[in-house]
C-alpha cells in the first residue's frame, strides 16, 4: 500500500517537480496551492506526511498548522528554519522536518523515506 | 545640572524671578529714596532746633515706612511680572525636554498674548513637524523590511524548480542522457548553485545595510562552537591534506549566536583552505582577551599583497593568484562577516606577508549587542584611505603635495611600496630631507595600519 503525500506550494512548478520526484519513488502524491485549499483537501483523505510550503497567499500558515494535529508535517520554504523557529513555527509534535529551499533531490527522497519508515 | 533645575521646578522663585524682582526693587527704591533722603535733609535743615528731636523720630519712622512699602509693592508687583515671563518658559524647557526624550506628542499651551505665545505656537509647529518626520521614518522602516522578506523569497523561489529539474535530468528521470547532455547539464547546475548562493549573499548584505541582520542570542560555550566548526571544516581540509590545529582557551559560557560566529569562522578557515597549498597546516586560536573574546585563523598560504590588503573586506573583491584563476565564491564572504562582526561592534582584521600567510582576525564582545545599527560595508575603506593619504602629502610637501599625489593616483602608484618608493626618491634628490622622509614614511605606515 503506497504512502500518500499531499504537497502543499502556490507555486505549480514546484508542485509539479515535486510530485513527480516522489511519484518517481513510489508515493502517492496530492496538491494543494494554498493552505485553504490544504484544509479541503483534507476533508477527503488523509496522506501519511504533508510537505507545507510557509509564505503562501491566504490564512497564514501559522493558523492552518494549528489545524492539523494528528498528520506528519515537513516544511518546505525559502525561509529559513532558524526564522521560523523564531516565529513559533515548530512548536508542534507533529512537525518532523524542515526543508530548505533549493532542496537537493536526493536528499528529499531520503528524508521523505526516513521520515515515514515507521 | 538636571537636579538642580527640577529643584528650581519646585521653588517659589526661579532664578528669571529673583532677578527681575530684585530689579524691581532696587528701581523701585532708588528715586523714592533719593527724595526721601531729599526732602529729610531740607525738613530737618529748615525746622528750629527744639522742634528737630521729636520731629526728627516721626520723620525717619514715615521715611522708612515709605521706603518699606515701596520696596513690598515693587517686589510683588516686580514678582507677578517675572512669574508671567518665567512660567512660559519653564513649561517651554519641560516640553522641550520631553521631545529630548523622543516623545514628539507634546504642545505647549502659553497664552500670554506676546512673543512668548508666539515662540508657543512656532514649538508646537516644530514638534509637530519632528512627530511627522519620525512616523514616516518608521514607516519607510516597515517597507525596507517587507521588502527585504518579499524580494528573498521572490528571488529564491525560481531557484527551487529550476535546480529541482535539473537535477531531475541529471538523474534520468526523463531518459538517460549522452555524455555530451551529461555535460552541459552539470555546467548549467554548478552555475545555478553559483547564482543561488550569490543572491543568498546578496541578501545578507541587504540585511546587514538595513541593520536587518537577525542574531539568535543564547547561552553559549564559546569553546565547544569553534570545536565543533573546525571539525565540519576538517573535511573540506583534508581534501589538500591540510591540518586543523587548534589552540582554544577557557572561555566562560556568554550570551552569543553561535550560529553566526560559525558562519564567520567557517568563512575565515574556508578562504585559508583555499589559499594554502597542499600539505600544509592551518591554526585557529580562541583567546579570551580583557573585554573581548578574540578568534583568528592563521595560514601559511600565498599571503596578500598591501593592495589586496586593503581591498580583501569589499563587497566582490576577489583575490586573483599568480595562475590568474579565480578561485570560486562570489566574494562577498569577507564583507558579509565584516558586516555581521562590526554589528557586534567587533573588529575584523588581517595580518599578512606575500608569501608567507595570512592571519585573519576578529573580535566579538562578551555581551552582546541587541541594538543593531546598520553597518555600511557596500562602500570602501579605499576613499578614506587615500584622503588621508593625500591630507598627508599635503602637510609634508606643502600645496604642490595634492598636485603629486594625484599625479600618483593616475599612475596607479598608491600602494604603501610604490609611495615608499617615490619618498625615497625624494630623498635622494634632496627634496626633502632624509629625517623628514622618515618621519613621513611613518606617518603613512600609522595610516595603512589603520586596517585594523
Amino acid at each position: 500500500m503506497p504512502k500518500t503525500i499531499l504537497v502543499v506550494d502556490d507555486e505549480p512548478d514546484i508542485r509539479q517537480s515535486v510530485k513527480m520526484i516522489l511519484e518517481k519513488n513510489g508515493y502517492m502524491v496530492i496538491t494543494a496551492e494554498s493552505g485553504d485549499d490544504c484544509l479541503v483537501k483534507l476533508n477527503d483523505v488523509k496522506p501519511d506526511l504533508i510537505l507545507l510550503d510557509i509564505m503562501m497567499p491566504g490564512t497564514p500558515v501559522s493558523e492552518i498548522v494549528k489545524k492539523i494535529t494528528d498528520i506528519k508535517i515537513a516544511f518546505m520554504s525559502v525561509v529559513r528554519i532558524s526564522d521560523a523557529r523564531k516565529k513559533g513555527l515548530c512548536t508542534q509534535d507533529n512537525i518532523v522536518d524542515f526543508f530548505q529551499k533549493p532542496f537537493n533531490v536526493t536528499d528529499l527522497i531520503d528524508r521523505v523515506e526516513l521520515i515515514l519508515s515507521d | 545640572m538636571d537636579g538642580n533645575n527640577i529643584q528650581n521646578k519646585k521653588k517659589l522663585f526661579s532664578k528669571i524671578n529673583r532677578k527681575i524682582t530684585l530689579l524691581f526693587i532696587i528701581v523701585g527704591l532708588i528715586a523714592p529714596s533719593i527724595a526721601i533722603f531729599y526732602f529729610y535733609n531740607i525738613t530737618v535743615d529748615s525746622m528750629a532746633e527744639e522742634m528737630i528731636e521729636e520731629s526728627a523720630t516721626l520723620l525717619r519712622t514715615i521715611a522708612i515706612m515709605i521706603i518699606v512699602l515701596i520696596a513690598i509693592n515693587a517686589g510683588v508687583i516686580g514678582f507677578f511680572l517675572s512669574k508671567s515671563i518665567s512660567k512660559p518658559i519653564k513649561s517651554l524647557y519641560n516640553a522641550t525636554k520631553e521631545v529630548e526624550k523622543g516623545n514628539f506628542d507634546v504642545r505647549i499651551d502659553i497664552k500670554t498674548g506676546d512673543e512668548i505665545e508666539q515662540l508657543g505656537h512656532a514649538f508646537n509647529t516644530t514638534t509637530s513637524a519632528l512627530g511627522k518626520m519620525q512616523e514616516e521614518r518608521n514607516e519607510i522602516d516597515n517597507a525596507k523590511t517587507e521588502f527585504l522578506s518579499i524580494t528573498s523569497h521572490e528571488l529564491r523561489s525560481p531557484m527551487t524548480p529550476m535546480k529541482a529539474q535539473l537535477q531531475m535530468l541529471e538523474q534520468g528521470y526523463f531518459g538517460k542522457l549522452k555524455n555530451k547532455q551529461k555535460e552541459s547539464l552539470s555546467i548549467i547546475n554548478r552555475n545555478a548553485d553559483r547564482l543561488d548562493n550569490i543572491i543568498q549573499d546578496f541578501l545578507e548584505i541587504s540585511r546587514i545595510e538595513a541593520a536587518r541582520l537577525k542574531f539568535n542570542f543564547k547561552e553559549t560555550d564559546m569553546a565547544q562552537t569553534v570545536k565543533e566548526t573546525i571539525k565540519f571544516m576538517e573535511g573540506f581540509a583534508k581534501e589538500k591534506n591540510i591540518k586543523l590545529v587548534e589552540k582554544i582557551d577557557e572561555i566562560p559560557i556568554i550570551q552569543a549566536d553561535p550560529d553566526r560566529i560559525s558562519q564567520v569562522l567557517r568563512n575565515l578557515i574556508n578562504n585559508a583552505i583555499k589559499f594554502s597549498k597542499e600539505d600544509s597546516k592551518i591554526e585557529i586560536n580562541c583567546e579570551l582577551k580583557d573585554n573581548h573574546i578574540q578568534i583568528s585563523v592563521k595560514d601559511y598560504g600565498c599571503g596578500l599583497t598591501t593592495e589586496n590588503q586593503l581591498r580583501i573586506f569589499e563587497p566582490f573583491y576577489q583575490v586573483e593568484n599568480a595562475n590568474r584563476r579565480r578561485h570560486g565564491g562570489t566574494g562577498l564572504g569577507l564583507a558579509i562577516c565584516r558586516g555581521i562582526v562590526e554589528s557586534q561592534k567587533g573588529k575584523i582584521w588581517v595580518e599578512s606577508k606575500e608569501n608567507m600567510g595570512s592571519k585573519f582576525s576578529f573580535t566579538l564582545p562578551l555581551e552582546p549587542v541587541r541594538d543593531i545599527k546598520p553597518i555600511k560595508v557596500l562602500f570602501s575603506q579605499k576613499g578614506i584611505i587615500e584622503r588621508k593619504i593625500k591630507e598627508e602629502f599635503e602637510t609634508e610637501l606643502g600645496p604642490l603635495g595634492s598636485i603629486e599625489f594625484e599625479e600618483l593616483k593616475n599612475k596607479n602608484a598608491i600602494n604603501k611600496d610604490d609611495i615608499f618608493d617615490y619618498i625615497n626618491y625624494l630623498v635622494d634628490k634632496f627634496i626633502i630631507p632624509a629625517d623628514r622622509g622618515l618621519i613621513f614614511k611613518n606617518k603613512l605606515d600609522i595610516i595603512y595600519g589603520e586596517l585594523k
